[in-house]
């Protein structure tokens, strides 16, 4: 699906190119002689005939990775350019031209600097696109991105992410002689969700969660999903009875969130349990430890159903 | 022909594709994963699992599993899957224990049931005068799936035990594996405290909690899912696996620790027959024999809370030296220490 879509959205980039590297050929063949086998210079052929095929993949990589829009047509358009010079310059390894010719030179070496250029232009400008990437990343990332520890539920870093992060904060806030707290937050009864709207719901319910909880906390703060229905926050630079005060908040955020079942729009009723830790000299794992086990005393008794 | 002549194999098909299996599929589609892919190298078909006419053996249930482990990636998937297998959709079985009155009666039920409740991992109940135990074994050699198994069948009893009850139970779990890396998923999902390195796979709670009643329940309901589950067994021919039946009685002999042949003779095939079954599961003789013995060591320090010596005594050890190398071969601990590890 998604590479008939990028044939869609770029049928005249490729098709341009595809005419173009077809010209050369022909034009190669109608002013040129073949050379003969003997005379192939394989290193040459794998040499610039892989750097071809390369720039031809990252072309494909770049197509299909980004979204259609301006930076994206810099460096597709860039990356093209480089390939159609070093197609000519294949293509001469096949292909004797008589020297008299000019236009071959121009061909092979023309398109190459204005490819660079263009490249150049496209990465100057992914740069920033990906600065603003980053503020909207705000509160989910800190300094260090790695996507294979994303959560694959919520938009937000996984456990993994989590002990990553903790483990860098602390030896920053014992750096900085600042305090370093973290916050848990747990849904209560959250297993009610999944069984009275099913689990769809559930996962939608949870997805509403991060965005909410996202709102609710300061710039330098991290949230995290740690597992289920238990997020953890980041607080850098926090003692404990200020994140007392943002857990206050989060939870009172969670209890007036009234969110809607996708099927009836029932409002499904939340209440949450948090709680509170502020890192001392111990290991990263000790610490998310001792977080949970206390969440696990802030639990509230369950209610009984009606 | 009775039932507790008879048994299940790894090769055996007959879990319906769309009980247990179908749960799994469900929460694989549900995070966009593709139906092909998941069932590819399992030797089935979707459109086959949706008729309703596709029966599964446990070796291709675990293929499923190891597909869509690989696929969903993520550390939380037996937990998802464990959290929607109980009570479940599996006919008359999952009435019966929709219908339990109390704790007590649930377990009954899914151990009495257990082909069709939980064909692939074994739960048995042992009771003090403190704790209800429940232990788990491997019922059909699931390996490498066997983690996944234990982790989403502890997850499923704890969320359907607190679901019917209406009421937050403390379950305390032990494994048996180290800890692994995602413990924070065992602290969401089956609770804060957790054991690993234990000699068994077993959740304990306090033994009043057994009988608790519980809401909705309708005994008369109850009593006629529960004939239809058993005349569902008795179409099918087993109510257990051959792995489950080989415990219970190299457990019920264990003094006499009965060898190969004598066992062989016991199931009625040749010694050759029984050993090639048992590699087909992925486990010998000695490993079975060991594990039985093993867990009637335990059972005698723990629930009779026997001396060593009269350990040692019931197992028909005359050495006790004899008897310490065995507890540390089937342990890795010696006498004093399992007394100890055990009143944790």
């Amino acid at each position: 699906m998604t590479w008939l879509n990028i044939l869609k959205h770029h049928r005249w980039k490729l098709g341009l190119l595809l005419v173009a590297a077809n010209i050369g050929v022909l034009l190669n063949l109608a002013f040129g002689t073949p050379k003969a086998f003997n005379e192939w210079q394989w290193l040459d052929i794998i040499g610039e005939g892989g750097t071809s095929l390369f720039v031809l993949l990252w072309l494909f990589l770049v197509l299909k990775s980004r979204p259609t829009g301006r930076v994206t047509n810099y460096l597709s358009i860039g990356l093209c350019c480089i390939f159609f010079s070093w197609w000519m310059d294949v293509l001469d390894e096949f292909i004797r031209l008589p020297k008299h010719l000019g236009w071959n030179h121009w061909l092979e070496s023309g398109p190459m600097p204005v490819g660079m250029v263009l490249l150049t232009i496209g990465l100057y400008h992914w740069h920033r696109e990906q600065q603003a990437i980053n503020q909207q990343m705000e509160k989910r990332e800190r300094t260090f991105r790695e996507h294979r520890l994303f959560d694959k539920l919520t938009p937000l870093g996984g456990a993994d992410y989590l002990k990553h992060q903790v483990g860098d904060c602390m030896a920053q806030s014992r750096e900085q002689e600042q305090p370093l707290s973290l916050l848990a937050l747990d849904i209560d009864d959250f297993s009610l969700v999944n069984q009275h709207y099913g689990h769809a719901e559930g996962d939608a319910l949870l997805q509403a969660l991060s965005q909410l909880l996202l709102l609710n906390l300061r710039r330098h703060d991290l949230l995290c999903r740690l597992a289920g229905d238990r997020f953890v926050v980041l607080l850098p630079n926090t003692g404990e009875s200020q994140a007392r005060l943002l857990a206050l908040e989060l939870q009172q955020a969670v209890q007036s969130l009234a969110h809607k079942t996708r099927q009836h729009g029932e409002r499904v009723c939340l209440s949450a349990s948090t709680a509170v830790v502020m890192a001392f000299d111990e290991a990263p794992d000790e610490l998310l430890k001792r977080l949970n086990l206390a969440l696990a005393r802030a639990k509230p008794p369950r209610s009984k159903r009606a | 022909m009775t039932l507790s002549s008879h048994w299940y194999e790894a090769d055996t098909r007959f879990i319906p594709g769309h009980y247990q299996p179908a749960t799994l599929i469900d929460l694989a589609l549900s995070r966009g994963i593709d139906s092909h892919r998941l069932l590819r190298g399992t030797g089935l078909f979707y459109d086959d699992i949706v008729a309703g006419g596709t029966r599964l053996s446990a070796q291709q249930f675990f293929s499923l599993i190891a597909n869509a482990q690989r696929l969903l990636d993520a550390d939380d998937s037996s937990f998802l899957f464990g959290q929607r297998l109980l009570p479940g959709h599996y006919g008359p079985a999952s009435h019966a224990l929709q219908q339990a009155q109390n704790l007590h009666q649930a377990l009954e039920t899914v151990i009495h049931h257990r082909a069709l409740l939980s064909p692939l991992l074994t739960p048995r109940l042992l009771l003090d005068d403190k704790y209800a135990y429940v232990y788990w074994l491997d019922s059909c050699g699931a390996q490498e799936q066997l983690r996944f198994v234990q982790e989403a069948s502890m997850t499923a009893f704890k969320a359907m035990s607190q679901w019917l009850s209406g009421e937050r139970l403390p379950w305390e779990c032990c494994l048996s594996y180290p800890e692994p890396r995602y413990v924070e998923q065992y602290w969401v999902h089956l609770g804060e405290n957790t054991q690993f390195n234990c000699q068994l796979d077993l959740m304990r709670l306090p033994r009043e909690y057994l009988t608790h009643a519980w809401p909705n329940a309708s005994a008369i309901a109850r009593q006629v899912a529960h004939q239809q589950a058993q005349s569902q067994l008795h179409d099918l021919g087993f109510s257990a696996s051959l792995l489950d039946r080989l415990y219970v009685h190299l457990r019920d002999h264990a003094q006499r620790a009965p060898g190969l042949e004598e066992v062989a003779q016991h199931f009625s095939m040749s010694q050759a027959t029984l050993k090639r079954k048992l590699s087909k599961h992925g486990t010998h003789f000695q490993a079975q024999q060991d594990q039985a013995r093993k867990h009637v060591a335990l059972y005698l320090y723990q629930i009779k809370g026997l001396s060593n010596d009269a350990v040692a005594e019931y197992l028909n050890f005359n050495d006790p030296a004899n008897f310490r190398r065995a507890l540390k071969r089937w342990t890795g601990c010696t006498p004093n220490l399992i007394r100890q590890f055990l009143r944790v």
